[in-house]
């Protein structure tokens, strides 16, 4: 094979692999809540990446998902919705660059806005945001790009 | 011993003295025409002298003039071309070619330094999430401030609020 056909091959791959990796990006959001019990169940999967840094940060020992979204992003524009039965986290995906995402979020509590936040969500790095108490628990609004 | 040609050239050259040349004298038959040939090679060796003798002087000379341009041409473009090969080494001695190799490496390494210093920043910047903004609802709670930690553990960044209003358990629910 010569050097030519060789080197073209090799940039296609590439290439696909790039566009695939690409492709490959999903934003999980989720609606999370915190407590202290007796007998902490485990922690989802979703969060097992940041369980020290949940842990350790806000004080609990149990993490449970009352409702969550995983959206794969094409164009770095989509947005969607994660929801609970009183809450519902609005994403607005408004680019994309290498490091990540520029999202808006906002969190409701039934049709009331409480929260409004827009933030530069790395592929690397996870987004956690203290929500309001609720009864002996903390609510937690996490994003992580998988 | 001698044969009578080499005598006779002897003889004529005047090369012969003594007894030996009474004896060659006495041996010759005629003694008045060798004299005379003796007279005449005289006069032909001094006339080849001062003809070929001239004409090779002169040729002497155009040669040596010749062969002194050429040397002298030869040397001058040898010591010119000596002269730029020695001073393009002589330049680059050793001390000197190490002293450059090391104000290389250490240019490289300083650049090196600085570059990693003025990217490392970025990078870190690159790879944590960043809050752009937040706001809370100033009628929902008016008391309500949100602060923003990075956690190096897992490289999470956290939105913290404050005064946000107290909901009951039931709001956990799924």
């Amino acid at each position: 094979m010569g050097r030519f056909p060789a080197f073209f091959i090799a940039v296609i791959v590439l290439a696909l692999g790039a566009t695939s990796a690409r492709a490959a990006q999903t934003i999980w959001s989720g609606l999370v809540i915190a407590e202290n019990v007796p007998q902490p169940s485990p922690i989802p999967p979703e969060l097992t990446r940041i369980e020290g840094s949940l842990k350790t940060f806000f004080g609990y020992n149990q993490f449970q998902v009352i409702g969550h979204s995983e959206k794969t992003l094409k164009t770095g524009q989509e947005d969607w919705l994660a929801t609970s039965k009183f809450f519902g986290l609005h994403v607005d995906a408004r680019g994309e660059n290498e490091a990540g995402y520029i999202l808006n979020l906002k969190l409701y509590k039934e049709k009331e806005l409480l929260l409004e936040t827009d933030a530069k969500l790395s592929k690397r790095s996870p987004l956690v945001i203290k929500g309001p108490q609720i009864g002996s628990g903390q609510l937690l609004l996490v994003l992580v790009v998988q | 011993m001698k044969t009578f040609e080499e005598k006779w050239t002897a003889w004529l050259d005047g090369q012969l003295t003594g007894r030996e040349l009474q004896q060659f004298e006495a041996s010759l038959p005629d003694k008045a025409a060798a004299e005379a040939e003796k007279e005449q090679a005289r006069k032909l060796r001094e006339l080849l002298k001062r003809e070929l003798g001239a004409q090779l002087l002169t040729n002497e000379e155009f040669f040596n003039h010749q062969l002194r341009e050429r040397i002298a041409r030869e040397n001058g473009e040898a010591s010119r071309t000596g002269g730029r090969r020695a001073g393009g080494f002589a330049w680059w001695t050793i001390p000197r070619m190490l002293w450059t190799g090391t104000m290389s490496l250490a240019v490289f390494l300083v650049c090196t330094v600085l570059v990693m210093q003025e990217k490392k920043p970025a990078e870190e910047s690159q790879y944590l999430t960043q809050i752009l903004n937040a706001r809370v609802d100033p009628v929902v709670s008016p008391n309500a401030t949100v602060s923003i930690f990075e956690v190096k553990q897992d490289r999470v960044t956290v939105l913290w609020t404050e005064g946000l209003q107290s909901l009951p358990a039931d709001y956990a629910a799924k």
